[in-house]
Parts: C-alpha cells; sequence; structure tokens
C-alpha cells in the first residue's frame, strides 16, 4: 500500500515543496515586519501537509520551528491565536521536544506549559492520540 | 446535588445492569462472577452470584419485559441467565469467537442481543424455539480491529459499532424468520444481515461507546482523542459534528433527552453536552460539584492526579499521600475512570432524569437531573 501511494505522491510532493518554499518568504517578511504572531499562523496554516512524504514533513518543521523560536510573547501569542490552531501547534510542539536541542526544547516546554493551560490535557490528548495526521 | 445515592460495592467494577424494576443491580467486581444486590431495609444486601464464566465479565445487561440477564467475558462465550424459581439459571451461548467478548447488549424488543469483540468481529444472536438455543450470527471482516461498544436503533434491526480502529460503523441485522418486513421502514429497507449501512471515520483514534438518542435520529460516539461525534441523518448522506473538549477522554455516552448527551470516562466527574435551537452541540459543563479553581493550578493538578490515579490504583494507594491528595481535592464523587453509564427508566414514566455510572473506583452512582435547573431546557 504505501508504495503504491508513494508513487501518486511523488508528484504531488513537489507542489507541497513549493508551497512551503512560498509559505517560509511569507513568514521571513512577517518577521522582519515583527509580526511573529502572524508568521506562526501563516506556518501552522495547511499544517500538517496532507502527505506521508516525510520530505514535506520536514521542510514544513522547518517553517514552523522559524517562526516559533521567533515568539517571545507567548501569552501574547495564545491570546491572538484562535483555538483551531491549538491541536495543530501541540504537535509541533512535541516534534520540537523530540529533537533534544537545547533552545528549541526550551521554547517548546515553555509554550507548551501556557498552551496546556489555555487548551486544557484534551489539547496534548488529541495530539498524541492521532496517528494518521502526524506533523 | 446532582448525585443522589453513592455506594461502593467492590474494589473495581467492569459493568453493571439494573433489574427491570430498578430494585436490584448486577455488576461484575473485576472477576468471573456477576454479582446481583437487592435493596433490603435501606441495605444494599447480596442476593445472588452468577458463576460460569472463566475469566472477566466485560458485559452485561438485563432485559426490561423478559428479565433476562446476557452476560459475556473474556472468556469467549456468553451466558443468557433465567429466573428459575429463586435460582439464577444459565444458558451458554456459542459466540464462535477466538478473541474476548467486549461489549453486550440487548436488542429493544428483547429477541436479539449483539456482542463487540476482541476478534474483529461482531455476534448477533437470536433464540431458536425448535432447538432451544441462542445462535450466534456473526459479522465479519467489516472491523479492522476490536469492537468495542454496540448500540441498538430503536427499530430493532440498526446497530451501531465502535471499534479501535477509529470508525463507528451502523450495520442491519435483520434476520429471517426473527424480524418481520414491516419492522423495516426508511430507505434502507432491503438491507439483508450484515450490510453496511454508513462507515464514520470522524476519530484518528480509537473508539468507545456510542448510543442512539431516544428516537435514533442521533447518533454519539466518544473517540480516546478527547473528542465526541454527534451523527445526525446516519444513512448515505450523515450530518456529522465534532466536538473536542479540553479535558481527558470519554469512554461511554447516554442520552437523556433528543437534545442533551451526558459522556462519562477518565476525567472521573460526568460531562454534559447538549445542542441549541440550531442543533449545534456543545460541552455545556461538569455534573456534580467539581471545585472551580484557577486554570493555573487546575494543570499542575490535574497531571499529578492523572498519574496518582495511574499508580495509586495498583500499589494501594501508595502514592496518594504525596502533594495532592487524588480526585478529593476536586471534590468528584467517582474517583476513578468511569466505564458504564445506564439510564434508569421506570416503566410508567416516559422521561430519563436519572442515570447510574460505575467505574474503575468500585462505586455505583445514581445521578438526577431534576434539580439543575440550567440544564432543564434540554431535557
Amino acid at each position: 500500500m504505501a508504495a503504491t501511494g508513494g508513487f501518486v505522491e511523488a508528484d504531488n510532493a513537489e507542489a507541497i515543496i513549493t508551497r512551503i518554499e512560498h509559505k517560509s518568504r511569507k513568514i521571513e517578511s512577517l518577521l522582519k515586519q515583527l509580526k511573529p504572531v502572524e508568521a506562526l499562523k501563516t506556518a501552522l496554516e495547511g499544517s500538517p501537509p496532507m502527505t506521508r512524504d516525510e520530505r514535506c514533513k520536514s521542510a514544513n518543521w522547518i517553517v514552523v520551528h522559524r517562526a516559533l523560536m521567533a515568539i517571545k510573547d507567548v501569552d501574547g501569542m495564545l491570546t491572538s491565536l484562535d483555538p483551531e490552531y491549538h491541536d495543530i501547534l501541540m504537535k509541533y510542539l512535541y516534534r520540537g521536544l523530540s529533537t533534544g536541542d537545547r533552545p528549541t526544547c526550551d521554547q517548546c516546554l515553555r509554550i507548551h506549559e501556557k498552551l496546556t493551560e489555555k487548551a486544557g490535557l484534551g489539547c496534548i490528548l488529541r495530539s498524541l492520540a492521532d496517528t494518521v495526521n502526524t506533523v | 446535588m446532582a448525585a443522589i445515592a453513592v455506594h461502593k460495592f467492590a474494589q473495581c467494577i467492569t459493568c453493571h445492569a439494573w433489574s427491570p424494576d430498578l430494585s436490584m443491580v448486577a455488576f461484575c467486581p473485576n472477576s468471573t462472577e456477576v454479582h446481583i444486590y437487592k435493596l433490603l431495609q435501606d441495605k444494599w444486601e447480596k442476593v445472588h452470584v452468577l458463576q460460569k464464566h472463566d475469566q472477566i465479565v466485560s458485559g452485561i445487561d438485563w432485559s426490561a419485559s423478559s428479565n433476562r440477564i446476557v452476560t459475556a467475558s473474556h472468556d469467549r462465550n456468553s451466558y443468557v441467565w433465567n429466573l428459575e424459581g429463586s435460582e439464577w439459571v444459565p444458558t451458554l451461548v456459542i459466540l464462535r469467537l477466538n478473541r474476548a467478548a467486549l461489549c453486550v447488549q440487548w436488542s429493544p424488543k428483547e429477541n436479539k442481543f449483539a456482542v463487540g469483540s476482541g476478534a474483529k468481529t461482531v455476534c448477533v444472536c437470536y433464540y431458536e424455539q425448535e432447538n432451544n438455543w441462542w445462535v450466534s450470527k456473526l459479522i465479519r471482516k467489516r472491523h479492522d480491529s476490536s469492537v468495542t461498544g454496540v448500540a441498538w436503533h430503536p427499530n430493532n434491526i440498526f446497530l451501531a459499532t465502535t471499534s479501535t480502529d477509529g470508525k463507528c460503523r451502523v450495520f442491519s441485522t435483520f434476520i429471517k424468520g426473527v424480524d418481520t418486513k414491516d419492522s423495516r421502514t426508511g430507505p434502507t429497507s432491503d438491507s439483508k444481515f450484515g450490510e453496511q449501512i454508513v462507515q464514520l471515520d470522524l476519530s484518528f483514534s480509537w473508539a468507545f461507546g456510542v448510543k442512539w438518542s431516544p428516537s435514533g435520529n442521533t447518533l454519539a460516539y466518544v473517540g480516546h482523542n478527547s473528542m465526541i461525534y454527534f451523527v445526525d441523518d446516519v444513512g448515505p448522506s450523515p450530518l456529522a459534528q465534532n466536538v473536542a473538549f479540553r479535558d481527558l477522554p470519554l469512554r461511554d455516552v447516554l442520552f437523556v433527552s433528543e437534545r442533551m448527551a451526558i459522556g462519562v470516562g477518565f476525567d472521573c466527574s460526568p460531562m454534559v453536552f447538549a445542542a441549541d435551537d440550531r442543533g449545534i452541540w456543545s460541552f455545556i459543563r461538569f455534573l456534580g460539584e467539581r471545585k472551580v479553581t484557577s486554570s493555573g493550578s487546575t494543570y499542575g493538578s490535574q497531571f499529578s492526579e492523572a498519574f496518582g490515579k495511574l499508580y495509586g490504583g495498583q500499589t494501594k494507594h501508595g502514592v496518594s499521600n504525596d502533594a495532592v491528595e487524588p480526585s478529593r481535592s476536586r471534590g468528584g464523587i467517582h474517583e476513578n475512570c468511569i466505564n458504564c453509564i445506564l439510564p434508569l427508566r421506570r416503566p410508567d414514566i416516559s422521561t430519563t432524569t436519572r442515570f447510574s455510572t460505575s467505574g474503575l473506583d468500585g462505586k455505583v452512582v445514581i445521578w438526577d437531573l431534576e434539580n439543575q435547573a440550567d440544564l432543564s431546557d434540554y431535557l
């Protein structure tokens, strides 16, 4: 099943990569305008990519990571972030924690604490229990 | 107060069921036995012990009009128990399973019962008069994983199932000679036994507990990802709503009216869900006193409480003395996961405002929605 799926996704993956590159440029310009929350929203939009291709997932993670690390005011960010992004943000926080990289983990833990306060344990459950739409 | 009676019967209860007149309760104390207690002079007394299964009893259902008990167990068998004189006499039902039976329910007319199993199959059993025998018909090759819940539609034909493959399915269980033609109504009237009416693929993790609303128009089931799903117009074009909530996942659900459902599960406190005038479902509140704390401290205490629950139960409360006293700090009535919820319907009264819950803390709790002013609109 994975083999046949891979063929179909091969051309699809290119399109997704292009879209992520486009997203990346948009995020850079938003960060230059000092709009880190807007950048994070842009990064989370359309995530996770609808594919099993690991390259796409990694590319998208790099983009999200870029926006995530630029967040200084966690409370402010969560206030202006719509609840519909909570679950997907939580998934990326766990991806960040799995990297083992010190600054990334620090930042992810900081956001994780505030996000759990806001969205509850249900949010963690939803991000961990979903084995289909992995980030 | 929403909880009107709390009884601790055992260390742990896997499932329970009520006698038709609600004077007796049958439950499995996490063993191979089923205990039946009766309320005698304001005290619950053990009146019967049903001993036949070899492994944990995972499901009990007590039929309302025929007064029969059906049990399902991890030993892969079911028994139908008939009261003869003062003795409960078991009849073995060979389910033809190679894995544990997980749940059981009588059909509304009580001429059939359904068993969900770990063998990825559902057994629909009916009585054959000429052989004096319960026959098990299987719905095979439809589920990709264990069947965790079964629920009968009021029409006695449709059966909804939930499975650990994350899907909820509805099947026709029309059996020639048992069901009559006229009981088949609607667009799916020519469906044969085992035909899949609809498959709902809303949850990406295990699905548990499924129920129909009293009219059979709405279906609700819960996922292990802290979501509850409400489905209207079950058929070719179902309308589904996903409700995410901020607390631990649910294990079972019960409709108390067309517009209100109660969910129970790992959060130890029943949750009320209701539909507004436009039919949009949302989480309303917890039942029972739950201390309202600032969100900051709930985070910490909920975590340690969850861990306390995990380990405290096994190590005989070894962990419970540190820092937070589990559950009691939250003022919950159940102290562990609730895994069973049943309506308490008296034959003479049509509405259900009462229901009972049982859980891993060994308690059976009776709840009443009568004096809950804010909820009365939805009843």
